[in-house]
């Protein structure tokens, strides 16, 4: 029998993949799905701080990664990068914030100039470019939000499809301190039910998101939204527990992809176009290790940029301590965010910045409240039990802060380290640029300035405004990776075209947060989302006129 | 170029994000990956003999000490962590007894007694030096004391706060001194009064607040 060649073969089924799964379904090309982790039912998804917010179990238990430390030469194992193994991907566990970029963050480079030490780009595509996508995301996603009410950013057609969630005392004490500091707070757009939406119930507001699945499909996630779509068209093959490792190459076209199922057995399907939607450690990693192509560098990596430029955020943060209780418990990671602080400024000592954002990811459970927010002083004794008395009290909001992009941060093969397949891991190298530590400490700073003002009786942190103290080097967050196959026009540059599409090899795409060549200061996976409805739009065009 | 394997030497790098605010606190999450669910609820010691249960118990006890509420001792912290060491931890198992035995060699060179029967303020002169790795005669074979030290410290700390499942948290004890009424994503979530104080909510335990 003459083996199935499916029109697309995507790989991963998260922000990025499913949505190109749904689009591409819905147009009627048939899609093989592959999802390296298992199809996990929503009766896994509990609300055991341990077993998720602590161990990190249901969603990616295998990952298995390397940190090079390049000053030391020293590599430690584990897994760092809080991504999802799953079918849904790490959309599954995010806890919904759902922003615009705004235009000047499209053309980064143009805007501020070059700056030593960092690899600064424009985007191909333009804010006006992604417009219309963000909608057509926000509505499909169901975004809860008050449209207007941020006042920064860029123009919309259309408001938001649902209600603002109600504030907690948490978000209020927020909201009461930005507004006497002089900002401007407003609901967090969440792709979260406010109410009934897209055939899924309101959500509950039952405190633990972030970290963790919804069990009952009120937050939006391709695992919820877009993959029972795309699998009621009949259009889909959807293999889950299938680990891609190679994706072969024959006249300079890559034929489908190579896999292993659980037990180590490889397989391989044909398609006439590889979408690749791994993720930024995932995508690289998988282009790295397919050299049956022209390039002993991996596939598609021509400029040599595959796997370079890595960006986090940083998370600049407030932990306060009030008199009354906050019940950061209740609700969500964040409700109340401001975006005063955003707008570029050298005249700070830095450039860039990023909207702050309520963020109670410690302060909503026990555990990580009683483990990391102490503070060295008070980790064990009559101070930590103190501490633990806290936890009602307690409210943490961070900035969500552009990184510049530094070619030196990369995803590479580990040259000695092996997953349990005998595969190199992924090595994550990793500093920070010195605009990215400026940025920090002055956040941290304007943050702290504001939960006093909000009327906080102890700021945790260890620099209080005023007093200059700097413990140790901020480290950047392990989620929200950005940027290793950049998208640009010139292919000495840039790994992708505008569309996503390989420079060098014409039937290989992109669909995941690797293609950014910035990240702006927001959460990003709205733009993740909206860029792989832009991707399969002219997928869908192009293939209508042949010229695929 | 060395290689650290995933020993508590690595953990406690990672967990050192506790002590950095900023993006480190997100690095915090990073801690091990177990191997399988331990759900006992047995006090039947699965790792630990008579003696080391006993030592255990009494470093629990001054990591979260009882004052006029129960503290590590009463929710049985030392059950949990015996469990987990056979089950998701049981890679740290070997640096926690090894741990145990330096910490009762360290006690016996440097106050003749082992240190189950040390009063509190010496136990915690030791445990404070076993922190900043100033503790003298620790033995250089096995973890450093700083990493023992932060290993049971953090598995006091989930044992005391983790669902009673896991063998700790004895009578909700960490969640009534948290103040934490208990997870309620499947159980209705919370009213928006009950985001702001309008409304009472039931604690597990049964209490009002």
């Amino acid at each position: 029998m003459k083996k199935q060649v499916f029109d697309v073969c995507v790989i991963g089924t998260g922000a990025g993949g499913g949505v190109i799964i749904d689009q591409l379904t819905a147009a009627g090309f048939s899609v093989v799905g592959l999802e390296r982790g298992p199809y996990l039912s929503t009766s896994e998804y509990d609300d055991d701080e341990l077993r998720n917010g602590v161990r990190d179990l249901v969603f990616s238990p295998n990952q298995e990664e390397s940190f090079y430390n390049a000053a030391t030469g020293e590599t430690q194992t584990g897994s760092f990068s809080r991504i999802s193994h799953c079918v849904g991907g790490t959309i599954s566990h995010w806890d919904g914030m759902s922003w615009r970029f705004r235009p000047d963050e499209f053309k980064v480079l143009s805007t501020e100039g070059s700056v030593a030490g960092a690899s600064l780009a424009d985007w191909p595509i333009s804010y006006e470019d992604m417009a219309p996508f963000y909608e057509k995301a926000e509505w499909d996603f169901g975004i809860s939000g008050t449209a207007g009410s941020h006042s920064t950013e860029g123009s919309r057609a259309r408001g938001y499809p649902n209600p603002p969630h109600p504030y907690r005392t948490a978000s209020k004490m927020i909201e009461k301190g930005a507004t006497e500091m002089g900002y401007k707070p407003f609901p967090i757009p969440l792709a979260i039910n406010s109410q009934p939406y897209g055939g899924r119930p309101g959500c509950v507001r039952g405190g633990a998101c972030r970290g963790y699945g919804c069990p009952i499909h009120a937050k939006s996630t391709t695992y919820s939204v877009s993959l029972p779509r795309a699998t009621a068209t009949g259009k889909l093959d959807l293999r889950a527990d299938a680990m891609v490792f190679e994706l072969p190459m024959k006249d300079g076209r890559v034929t489908g992809a190579r896999y292993l199922d659980v037990k180590g057995n490889a397989h391989e399907v044909l398609a006439k176009h590889v979408i690749c939607a791994a993720g930024t450690i995932g995508t690289p990693h998988l282009m790295l290790q397919s050299l049956s192509g022209s390039s002993a560098d991996g596939l598609g990596n021509s400029s040599g940029l595959v796997g370079k430029n890595l960006q986090f955020h940083h998370f600049p943060s407030a932990v306060a301590v009030f008199d009354d209780d906050m019940r950061a418990y209740t609700g969500f990671e964040g409700h109340v965010a401001f975006d005063d602080l955003h707008a570029s400024d050298a005249k700070r000592g830095f450039i860039r910045g990023g909207v702050v954002i309520e963020a109670n990811i410690f302060t909503h459970q026990p555990i990580m409240h009683s483990l990391a927010l102490a503070g060295s002083q008070n980790n064990w004794g009559a101070g930590l039990k103190d501490h633990m008395r806290d936890f009602t009290r307690t409210v943490h909001f961070a900035g969500v802060c552009e990184e510049l992009p530094m070619e030196s941060n990369r995803v590479e093969l580990d040259p000695n380290i092996k997953d349990r397949f005998g595969l190199p891991v992924p090595r994550i190298t990793k500093t920070n640029h010195p605009n990215d530590i400026a940025m920090s400490y002055w956040f941290e700073k304007r943050l702290n300035e504001v939960a006093l003002a909000a009327g906080a009786s102890r700021i945790l942190n260890p620099s209080i405004p005023g007093l200059d103290i700097k413990l140790e080097e901020p480290v950047s967050g392990a989620e929200h990776n950005h940027g290793t196959c950049r998208m640009g026009n010139d292919p000495n540059t840039s790994v992708l075209d505008k569309w996503c599409r390989s420079h060098d090899v014409p039937n290989f795409w992109v669909a995941d947060g690797s293609s950014m060549p910035t990240n702006a200061g927001y959460n990003p996976t709205l733009t993740i989302l909206a860029n792989a409805y832009r991707i399969s739009d002219y997928f869908i065009r192009e293939s209508a006129r042949q010229s695929l | 170029m060395s290689i650290n394997k995933d020993t508590a030497l690595s953990r406690r790098t990672l967990l050192r994000g506790t002590s950095i605010f900023g993006g480190g606190l997100f690095m915090a999450l990073n801690l091990q990956r177990p191997l399988a669910l331990a759900a006992m609820k047995s006090d039947t010691p699965a790792v630990f003999d008579a003696a080391q249960w006993q030592t255990v118990e009494a470093i629990t006890g001054r990591i979260v000490p009882t004052d006029h509420q129960p503290g590590a001792i009463e929710a049985n912290c030392v059950n949990f962590i015996d469990k987990t060491l056979a089950n998701e931890d049981a890679e740290s198992r070997p640096d926690f007894i090894a741990g145990l035995a330096s910490l009762d060699m360290v006690c016996a060179k440097k106050l003749d007694k082992p240190f189950v029967e040390l009063d509190a303020s010496h136990q915690d002169l030791v445990l404070s030096e076993l922190e900043s790795d100033s503790a003298a005669h620790w033995p250089n074979m096995g973890p450093a004391g700083s990493v023992f030290f932060e290993l049971v410290r953090t598995l006091t700390i989930m044992g005391f706060m983790a669902d009673p499942k896991y063998g700790g948290n004895a009578n909700l004890a960490g969640w009534r001194v948290a103040r934490y009424p208990g997870p309620r994503h499947h159980k209705g979530g919370y009213t928006p009064a009950q985001m702001v104080g309008e409304e009472e909510i039931i604690t597990m335990w049964g209490d009002k607040m």
